[in-house]
């Protein structure tokens, strides 16, 4: 299982990538929405989450959820906005655009595990 | 995030709702819990109220925004061996009985259970010590492979957690000495500690309600339900407590946290302090007239 991080923050990527240790997941990095693009185009089926800035230099994350979403092979890959921006009109903007569910920064390692789980669809029955 | 202050007026609306899923009795006053921990969740269905939110709660059949609101309240914060003291008292006083009874052939298994594990930081920190204990030669009989330790809890994702025994920075802080974690873990990733496969393997994981019947787990010389009875009614705590009392044979123990001293039910358990812990004893079951 392989997770992508796409951030500008270096340090909002390591900490996915601790996240994704804990539940047991790969990490790739992007700095923004384009290079995101590209990895996803070299290994099409290779991510089962995205985690998702707002604000980054370069494609932003809704531009690259838009992009995402009107491609079919990426329709129903689970995004987590990772994002300072939480106010109403903008979540429900994110929904609309595609995302599967948010995280208002800051947060813990230890809420974003558990939001990663929930979006995966993962749990122990 | 979804608005609490204009969903004011509806916010007993959902304290029932989340009483009758999580079985969690919270006031208006803790609004800022629910505020903080369902708020993204009701922000991410899109609904523009708590009654909304409630109905496309009730009308999931797949049961997923169910165990979501589940997750999001009943995650709670847990420590390494939490609070010192219970875990003096295995080591001084419940080893050293354990290892006399396996040795003796008075009895051949110990059953442990934790009620409500959250992550798993209980159950492992008991593996821990026990394996510590038996290891260091001082208890003869006292075998790791005598003992079962089962722990539940009634959030899948905080089990998938706890059976992957990998814990973040964060969670290696809370109460976690040097000594176990040097013995114990190894950082794998950066930040990302993994948990030695023999501790992982001597706990059983499953999931369970704390409104289940308990029955079917079998029975346990030692129940740990710790800091968990504060979260509920008084009706909901005896029930639990009957309950608990069922799969708790003569002369078995009860562990509640701290803070939760019991007065009650001493029909089932007579007070009983173990080194500087008090632990709650099984009494007889009184026969029926």
């Amino acid at each position: 299982m392989k997770i992508l991080a796409v951030d500008d923050s270096r340090i909002v990527r390591r900490l996915v990538g601790a996240a994704a240790a804990v539940i047991g997941a790969e990490c790739g990095e992007a700095g923004e929405g384009g290079e995101a693009l590209r990895l996803l185009e070299a290994d099409p089926e290779g991510y089962s989450l995205v985690c998702l800035d707002w604000n980054m230099p370069g494609m932003d994350g809704i531009s690259f959820l838009r992009a995402l979403r009107a491609d079919p092979r990426w329709k129903t890959l689970p995004v987590l906005m990772l994002t300072a921006v939480a106010d109403r009109e903008s979540v429900l903007a994110a929904i609309k655009a595609g995302a599967t569910a948010y995280m208002p920064k800051p947060f813990n390692e230890t809420d974003l595990q558990a939001k990663m789980l929930d979006c995966l669809g993962l749990g122990f029955d | 995030m979804f608005d609490f202050s204009a969903a004011a007026a509806h916010l007993p609306l959902l304290l029932q709702y989340i009483a009758e899923v999580c079985c969690i009795h919270l006031g208006p006053e803790k609004r800022y819990l629910v505020e903080a921990r369902l708020g993204t969740v009701i922000g991410e269905t899109g609904v523009k109220d708590i009654p909304a939110f409630i109905a496309i709660a009730r009308a999931d059949t797949s049961g997923r925004l169910r165990d979501k609101i589940i997750d999001a309240m009943t995650t709670n914060e847990t420590l390494w061996f939490r609070d010192q003291r219970p875990w003096d008292s295995f080591e001084r006083h419940l080893f050293p009985e354990y290892a006399a009874e396996l040795a003796s052939g008075r009895r051949n298994r110990i059953r442990v259970l934790c009620a409500a594990c959250s992550t798993g930081q209980e159950p492992y920190s008991f593996a821990m010590l026990l394996d510590e204990a038996a290891s260091s030669g001082r208890l003869p009989g006292l075998a790791p492979a005598a003992f079962e330790i089962l722990a539940f809890d009634i959030s899948p994702a905080a089990l998938l957690l706890a059976s992957n025994g990998r814990y973040n920075q964060i969670e290696m802080g809370r109460g976690l000495d040097a000594k176990w974690k040097t013995r114990y873990f190894k950082e794998t990733t950066p930040g990302v500690w993994q948990l030695d496969e023999k501790i992982r393997r001597m706990v059983t994981f499953r999931r369970r309600n704390l409104q289940d019947e308990l029955a079917g787990l079998g029975q346990f010389d030692l129940v740990m339900c710790r800091n968990v009875l504060i979260y509920f009614k008084d009706e909901f705590k005896r029930d639990l407590l009957e309950r608990l009392g069922a799969i708790i044979p003569t002369g078995g123990l009860l562990l509640l946290g701290g803070s939760e001293p019991l007065f009650t039910h001493q029909h089932l358990f007579s007070q009983e302090m173990i080194g500087t812990t008090i632990f709650y004893k099984r009494k007889p079951s009184t026969p029926l007239p």
